[in-house]
């Protein structure tokens, strides 16, 4: 039985894995999501990557009212492998709309600091981790860079 | 066995000075000739060293090319170091960091900056977190181009430093070029953001493109959008000034 | 069963350490030779033990992932050269292999079996960068470290000379693409691979001979001990996870390139310290040469690149999905996620998240140093192998 039909079985999946993406779960299930999966072999923290999806409007149809503007949200997905001959990885997602997300601390001690990051570049907090600093940018910058709405084209003050 | 005191086949600037005599040789030479010859045959520098290219920079000083060859030593604190090789980029996080070591070498001392990311910054030159070349925050001497310049290039480099010692200790002046043309080309041909003559058209067109939004605009988010950390008017101006009086 | 110390927690707070004790904090970096870039630690030392370390990196943070947001997939490759700047070639094909992923594009047998020579290449060339520093780090300058980093860096440059003879650049290659590779083998490379093999291979045995130095065993033996079931937690990988004894190693575990044509035998060290650490690099190496002796021999003809070149972005355009792919580079799993940008974005991909080896390897460090003397601190870090670029990216 492969690990996917091991999942639904404990989780609401959808039946079918989703073609070419990972596979979304509630928020609230992340936690015994990756308790579930480190039980069953995939014991090494890959890593964490958030995106920020910023509200945009949607292209109108030619000759059809513009469709509604899209919600703020962010997804963050996380990849587990398992170790050993047959190693394969198994990422999933969740998706918020406020950048609040739990922490995997607890379980994998590697997401320290790629927890860390990404709260650095994209914003969003991981709740219950132990310290929850900014890793990459000084302590005192203003903004999250990887963010959609902070502009590429910015250089910094003079040194001098 | 007795020294050849036979006319040498060979030439050294140190042997300028001797003067034959008999029974001994005996050097005769001014004080500002043996500083100008200590000052650029010791040179010792401190590696400023922080990404790829200190690696091109310990290769020149690893066995193929040796920089040991014109008397430089790496030593890695800067209270012994005459010279410092900035080689990498230099991100905001690290630059106050550099400016406190160059102010605590001893003058006379000298800067050299090695690769494009410590001339200009390369290719991160416009993002959030890289200092846009190390000539905003220490006074450079010799700049060595490329990216990573090949190691033999550090060696041209700072015998390129040693020729410009040379003639400051010969009174000749070393001050940068101040012709406008040249203050000119150093300005970005596109204006940043932040600087009173650019086109605000541009700075929401990039804006928009770097929301991704692509279509539609959201003009409510552009006015909050403002880029962090991007030098403000004054700042600008300043850049301008300093440029401009050079 | 070999038994370890309790886990330290990193998290601890310093202010609830016995208050009679003469309690010192040490800054270290991020200007230090042997941090290997720009690397801070925070040192909490009774008297010279170490009871807590807090690691601050990001002092090479070069914003790349933002970067990335802005360039076409094929403008990204020559970007990703300069973030493990020790091992470009490994990096390109990571990342490559996350846009061939996510188009669907095949690889021509030829360019694959290439890119396998290229990344055992630089596998012995990072290695043995790893070993000159490392044992610079041990023995300073002064102390006749040096030593051994002038030979490493001869073999390093005749491996440099290699990739110079076939892609005309010493460091930042930039010759691989989606689909396949940009400069073909010139003629006449194979037997200069060959003879540099030759030329490597009796020096490998020569630092093998450091195992009879008392002085270094002295100094790597029991030290930065790093048990198996934190490795796994960390997220270490490649020989940090290896030299804990854990048998895994991408290229055999879930082959890519031309992988599955070779039989890689995989070095594992169950010492857990830094000279477990060393051990398995040396062994790397040796196995690295064998591996690229059986590629020569079995290079196909036909095109290094896919039939299809990447002519116009319309193919990139239509890119949509998430992918992860992670390879393994000489310090272990390089992963790439990508978000295709599908028609919104244009060709660029939505968001690229890099997933470095060696920041893994470094947050090991406030683990690691408790219990330990200042002077090991060099050893530690020395034996993780960071490079500061890929950290910080
Ligand atoms: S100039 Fe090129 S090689 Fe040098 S630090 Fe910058 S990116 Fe790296």
């Amino acid at each position: 039985m492969s690990i996917y039909e091991q999942l639904r079985e404990r989780f609401d999946l959808p039946e079918e894995p989703p073609e070419g993406e990972p596979v979304v779960i509630p928020v609230d299930q992340h936690v015994a999501f990756a308790t579930a999966l480190k039980e069953a072999g995939f014991t090494l923290y890959v890593t964490v990557c958030a995106a920020h999806f910023p509200s945009v409007q949607p292209k109108a149809k030619k000759g059809e009212e513009p469709p509604p503007m899209t919600t703020e949200a962010w997804e963050v997905a996380t990849v587990l492998r398992s170790v050993g001959t047959g190693s394969e990885t198994f990422a999933w997602r969740v998706r918020v709309e406020r950048p609040v997300v739990p922490t995997l601390y607890s379980l994998f001690a590697g997401a320290d600091w790629q927890e860390r990051e990404q709260y650095d570049l994209v914003g969003v907090v991981f709740e219950n981790h132990p310290d929850m600093r900014r890793l990459m940018m000084p302590e005192d910058w203003d903004g999250h860079p990887l963010r959609k709405d902070y502009a590429i084209d910015t250089r910094v003050a003079p040194w001098r | 066995m007795a020294v050849d005191e036979g006319p040498r086949n060979y030439e050294h600037p140190a042997y300028d000075y001797l003067e034959q005599m008999p029974g001994l040789s005996l050097a005769m030479t001014t004080v500002d000739k043996v500083l100008e010859w200590s000052a650029t045959n010791s040179l010792w520098i401190f590696p400023m060293a922080t990404s790829c290219c200190a690696i091109e920079f310990i290769t020149a000083a690893a066995s193929r090319v040796d920089i040991d060859q014109i008397g430089s030593v790496v030593r890695p604190t800067p209270r012994h170091c005459d010279v410092m090789i900035v080689a990498g980029t230099i991100t905001v996080k690290m630059a106050p960091r550099v400016k406190k070591l160059w102010e605590q070498m001893p003058e006379p001392k000298w800067c050299i900056a090695m690769g494009s990311c410590a001339i200009s910054g390369d290719f991160y030159r416009d993002i959030y977190s890289v200092v846009p070349g190390i000539d905003t925050v220490v006074p450079v001497d010799v700049y060595i181009p490329g990216c990573p310049p090949n190691p033999d290039q550090v060696l041209l480099g700072l015998q390129r430093l040693q020729d410009k010692i040379r003639s400051q200790r010969d009174g000749v002046s070393t001050e940068p070029e101040t012709r406008p043309e040249t203050a000119k080309m150093i300005l970005p041909a596109n204006k940043r953001v932040g600087d009173p003559d650019r086109d605000p058209l541009l700075t929401d067109a990039q804006h928009d493109a770097s929301r991704n939004l692509g279509v539609g605009t959201n003009t409510d988010r552009a006015k909050d959008a403002r880029p962090i950390g991007a030098i403000t008017e004054d700042e600008a101006a300043n850049v301008r000034g300093t440029v401009d009086d050079k | 069963m070999r038994t370890f110390p309790a886990r330290v927690d990193p998290h601890f707070d310093i202010e609830e350490y016995d208050p009679e004790a003469d309690l010192m904090a040490l800054n270290m970096g991020p200007q230090h030779p042997s941090t290997h870039g720009v690397f801070r630690i925070k040192l909490f030392l009774d008297g010279e033990t170490i009871v807590k370390a807090v690691g601050y990196p990001g002092y090479l943070h070069r914003g790349v992932e933002k970067l990335c947001e802005k360039l076409t997939y094929v403008q990204i490759t020559p970007i990703f050269d300069k973030h493990d700047y020790v091992a470009p070639m490994t990096n390109e094909q990571a990342v490559n292999m996350a846009f061939e992923k996510l188009l669907g594009l095949e690889v021509p047998m030829r360019a694959r079996v290439l890119r396998t020579i290229l990344a055992e290449l630089q596998r012995i060339a990072s290695h043995l960068l790893w070993l000159g520093t490392f044992t610079l780090d041990i023995g300073g300058t002064i102390g006749g470290g040096a030593s051994l980093m002038m030979y490493t860096f001869r073999e390093r440059e005749m491996i440099l000379d290699l990739f110079e003879m076939l892609t005309g650049c010493r460091f930042h290659y930039n010759t691989h693409s989606p689909g396949g590779n940009r400069h073909d083998i010139p003629e006449g490379w194979e037997t200069a691979v060959k003879a540099v093999l030759d030329a490597i291979e009796p020096r490998l045995d020569e630092y093998d001979a450091l195992c009879d130095n008392d002085i270094f065993l002295v100094r790597t033996k029991d030290i930065g001990v790093l048990p198996p079931d934190l490795a796994l937690e960390l997220g270490q990988t490649g020989p940090v996870l290896r030299g804990s004894g854990i048998d895994h190693d991408l290229r055999r575990d879930a082959p890519y390139h031309a992988y599955d044509l070779v039989n890689v035998k995989v070095a594992v060290d169950d010492g857990c310290d830094c000279l477990a650490r060393y051990r398995v690099r040396v062994a790397e190496m040796r196995e690295s040469l064998r591996l690229v002796r059986e590629l020569l021999t079995m290079i196909p003809g036909g095109p290094i690149i896919g039939s299809k070149p990447i002519k116009s972005l319309v193919q990139f355009k239509a890119a949509k999905g998430q992918v992860y792919v992670g390879i393994e580079t000489p310090r272990g799993e390089l992963g790439t996620y990508l978000i295709g940008g599908g028609d919104q974005r244009g060709a660029a991909p939505y968001r690229l998240k890099i997933r470095p080896p060696s920041l893994h390897a470094v947050a090991a460090v406030e683990y690691l140093l408790p219990g330990h003397m200042l002077s090991d601190v060099v050893t530690v870090l020395g034996s993780l192998d960071p490079i500061m670029g890929e950290v910080d990216r």
